[in-house]
């Protein structure tokens, strides 16, 4: 069956809804059993909706964006398998196949977003130096406006304009970039770390810095919980010591009258 | 002690409801830093009024590294806000942030993506494929439970911070110090899990023994050790050389798709 141009219509409106609520994993109305949902609600076949959905959902559920990983996603592969499912009669499982690269192709283009975003972050370091509240707010809107848009065109063009091309052009993408974005991803988070350092770090800390490292690197965790809780012992090591040698220089200073001479003890 | 109450219940609240702002600007470099600024923004303006000064440096800290659970965040925000309105000092503040995000991102992962979404998934599948609308319905209802429960967790953060507030204030420089310690523990365990370094190529050597530079290699002998050399390597540009981080960022993604290219990693 043929997508009209309606549909196409609220498809894309209904994608920059969802689109955005991905982005902040807010609602999960994003999940492809809702996506699906909706898109069979938008075609007038909810019960096709709901099978492609469901098995879309269960074979997504183990890729999920934990620690900040980008998964192949679920909104493409929710609007698409039901699309695919719709337009051409096949079965849900074929749907499954079908959707997976409009769902790459999503997962492309938040990837490159995530890289881009960073971009913002030099503008972002300007506003808080200035207090600047509204630079601040300004950001956050534009970036999500970016996200919401992109879901909407991307819907429309994958659901309504042009199905196979975009799918070509999926096949199309050279593989170095979409895997050096993943590579960029993997180390950018470097810079946000040496900016923290710069602002941290003393000669004084670099013991506990190698510490934590050294914990992560040879100690497999399941979260970083176990290096907190070291922390928290160098922290409370540090904290005690200080108030005691407080508490002897002031016990010194006592004894030995304000202006007495030796005072020496501690430090 | 805490003289200064400026937030009220209604505040705490509306902090939960915009912890859903925090992925607003997720990007590769802070994560969410700049959408977690955003959220607490209203209520920092509240506490610091027009003392720009003090806004500002509350800004600049807010704006450091963090990438922590959307749906537990509001728990540390709460934490945060009751710390900056009972004016402990930004070390302590900055310290107890760094050191407590990772954790509930892996407690929060744990619960949310690995515990829940998979039994609400089945649940609600098992409707949905019998073509029941049940399945959609179970599955938003539950997540709209969790998104309320964000507010839960910001009065949770928030009292647990006013209680503590005076214990804090009065021991300020001593406590200021051990909360650095603390971040900069937890930080050198962020760099190992969040910097990943992945080398590809396997170098033939005497006799035909294959080396997979990594695997064999790397791993073998000093695992995260390119991860802690990148990151040194930018600290040491930003700090000693002023170099942007705008440029680091444009050279690490330009020496990624070449190191892509050429097959590198």
């Amino acid at each position: 069956m043929e997508i009209t141009f309606i549909q196409g219509i609220l498809l894309s409106i209904m994608c920059i809804i969802v689109g955005l609520d991905f982005f902040l994993e807010a609602f999960f109305l994003f999940r492809p059993l809702m996506v699906s949902t909706f898109t069979g609600l938008i075609l007038g076949d909810v019960v096709l909706g709901l099978k492609v959905g469901a098995l879309i959902e269960l074979a997504f559920a183990g890729l999920t964006p934990a620690g900040g990983t980008q998964p192949p996603n679920p909104v493409m592969a929710g609007l698409m398998g039901t699309v695919l499912a719709y337009t051409t009669g096949c079965a849900p499982e074929q749907a499954l196949a079908l959707c997976l690269p409009f769902s790459f192709l999503g997962q492309y283009i938040i990837l490159f977003y995530y890289s881009a975003f960073s971009f913002f972050m030099g503008k972002a370091d300007e506003c808080a130096a200035k207090a600047d509240i509204k630079g601040i707010a300004h950001i956050n809107y534009l970036t999500m406006a970016i996200v919401s848009i992109t879901y909407g065109v991307l819907a429309f063009l994958c659901a309504y304009v042009a199905q196979a091309p975009m799918q070509a052009f999926v096949e199309w993408l050279p593989e170095i970039v979409t895997h050096g974005l993943e590579i960029a991803g993997g180390i950018l988070p470097a810079v946000g770390f040496g900016m923290l350092l710069r602002v941290m770090m003393k000669v004084k800390y670099i013991p506990y810095f190698i510490a934590g490292f050294l914990m992560a690197c040879f100690i497999d965790m399941p979260n970083l919980l176990p290096v907190a809780l070291l922390g928290l012992i160098f922290a409370l090591m540090d904290f005690f010591g200080a108030k005691q040698r407080k508490a002897e220089v002031e016990a010194a200073i006592e004894e030995a009258g304000v202006n007495g001479g030796e005072n020496n003890v501690g430090i | 002690m805490s003289e200064s109450k400026k937030l009220t219940s209604k505040d705490i609240t509306m902090l939960g409801i915009r912890s859903s702002f925090l992925q607003a600007s997720f990007n590769y470099e802070r994560m969410q830093s700049c959408g977690f600024t955003w959220a607490m923004l209203p209520a920092l303006k509240k506490i610091y009024g027009d003392d720009k000064e003090k806004l500002s440096a509350a800004m600049v800290d807010n704006l450091g590294f963090i990438n922590t659970h959307p749906n537990l965040v509001g728990f540390l925000m709460g934490l945060m806000i009751s710390l900056e309105e009972g004016g402990a000092n930004r070390e302590t503040v900055n310290g107890l942030k760094l050191a407590l995000f990772g954790p509930i991102a892996g407690i929060g992962d744990a619960i949310f993506w690995f515990t829940i979404l998979p039994i609400v998934a089945g649940i609600s599948c098992s409707f949905a494929t019998q073509g029941s609308v049940l399945g959609p319905i179970v599955f938003f209802l539950t997540y709209f439970i969790i998104w309320i429960l964000r507010i839960v967790w910001t009065k949770l953060g928030y009292r647990l911070g006013t209680k503590s507030i005076d214990m804090i204030t009065s021991n300020s420089d001593i406590l200021a110090n051990a909360a650095t310690i603390l971040g900069i523990t937890v930080i050198g365990a962020l760099i190992a899990s969040y910097v990943s370094i992945t080398l590809l190529p396997v170098i033939t050597v005497d006799g035909g023994i294959e080396v997979a530079v990594q695997e064999q290699f790397f791993d073998n002998i000093f695992p995260n050790i390119l991860p802690m050399a990148v990151t040194l390597l930018c600290f040491w540009l930003l700090k000693k050389k002023q170099v942007s981080p705008v440029i680091l960022i444009v050279g690490i993604i330009l020496i990624s798709i070449g190191c892509s290219w050429i097959g590198l990693m």
